[in-house]
């Protein structure tokens, strides 16, 4: 409802109340951002043209989806773009060695930069599993969401996580027992 | 919603990503530049009707060339020639030398009059 006011006041030439609309979805735009690119500077840039975008493009909401399904919508297509332009990574899913080490003894950093590797090997996915693995955890595992953010029938996102997860499971075949490990 | 159940080690690690919080200039950056697009005037339309007549004359030129090309290539391999004008000799070098005449002068007229056209009709002049 919020949204839907001020994008009112903005089309009858209200540029001011673009910045509420901006305050509420900078966070969770530079957050998807980063999920994209895993580059802190890159993900304020994407997520600041995605809003350029979108206040652009904000007469084309239709109003039949919710003012967040567009913008996060609008917002993949620019990082999509953006990444096949310049990619977020170059190094081959086959190419990403799986953090070594027992997981009893690690340290909090040790764990967080292990973890680190498994997020940026989703980058290195295949373009159509990647998006739906990123847009996924972005919406706290909401499949609905996520689905409506690409624009793709349900039952294909879970198609495609299920091949994401298999892809991801096979080059790091020890995490789960180091993880169960860790948490006995 | 949600799901209750923990599907493994990826979902466990994907899940629990850090939450960025956004640098405190980006959204004044971003306002700049809303700002500076609101500002500038808006991008001057082209001017299709005005252009119309000239994409008229580009398709029926475009045509004629596929219309002899086609005549060239598969109707009249061997003796193909331009159509031309039958007009007696005497007067034909006279002709020739006024109607080139008469198309430089077609030409200067529209390379002037067309640019006006334009401008006038995107209402800046």
């Amino acid at each position: 409802m919020e949204d839907e006011a001020d994008v009112d006041r903005v089309l009858a030439g209200d540029v001011a109340a673009f910045e509420k609309i901006v305050r509420r979805w900078q966070g969770p735009l530079v957050n998807m951002a980063w999920r994209y690119c895993r580059d802190r500077g890159r993900a304020e840039e994407m997520a600041q043209d995605a809003l350029i975008r979108a206040w652009r493009a904000l007469a084309s909401w239709r109003r039949e989806s919710s003012f967040s399904t567009w913008l996060f919508a609008l917002a993949a297509n620019v990082f999509r773009s953006e990444l096949k332009r310049v990619p977020a990574t170059n190094l081959p899913l086959e190419e990403i060695a799986e953090p070594a080490g027992p997981a009893p003894q690690q340290d909090a950093l040790e764990e967080r930069q292990r973890y680190e590797v498994v997020r940026r090997a989703v980058l290195a996915l295949p373009l159509r599993y990647r998006e739906p693995v990123i847009l996924f955890y972005f919406h706290e595992m909401d499949v609905g969401q996520a689905a409506r953010t690409l624009g793709m029938p349900e039952g294909t996102m879970k198609a495609r996580l299920a091949r994401a997860r298999d892809l991801l499971r096979a080059r790091f075949p020890h995490l789960q027992e180091e993880l169960a490990a860790a948490r006995f | 919603m949600k799901p209750k159940t923990d599907f493994g080690a990826i979902d466990h690690i994907l899940a629990s990503d850090d939450e960025l919080i956004p640098s405190s200039g980006f959204l004044s950056a971003v306002m700049d530049r809303v700002y500076q697009e609101a500002a500038a005037p808006p991008p001057i339309p082209f001017p299709w009707k005005l252009a119309l007549p000239g994409f008229v004359l580009l398709a029926a030129v475009a045509g004629w060339g596929v219309y002899e090309a086609v005549r060239f290539l598969w109707l009249e391999p061997q003796g193909f020639a331009l159509s031309q004008l039958k007009v007696p000799a005497a007067v034909f070098h006279d002709l020739q030398q006024a109607g080139w005449v008469v198309a430089a002068l077609l030409v200067a007229a529209v390379s002037w009059m067309f640019p006006r056209r334009m401008v006038r009709g995107a209402g800046l002049l």
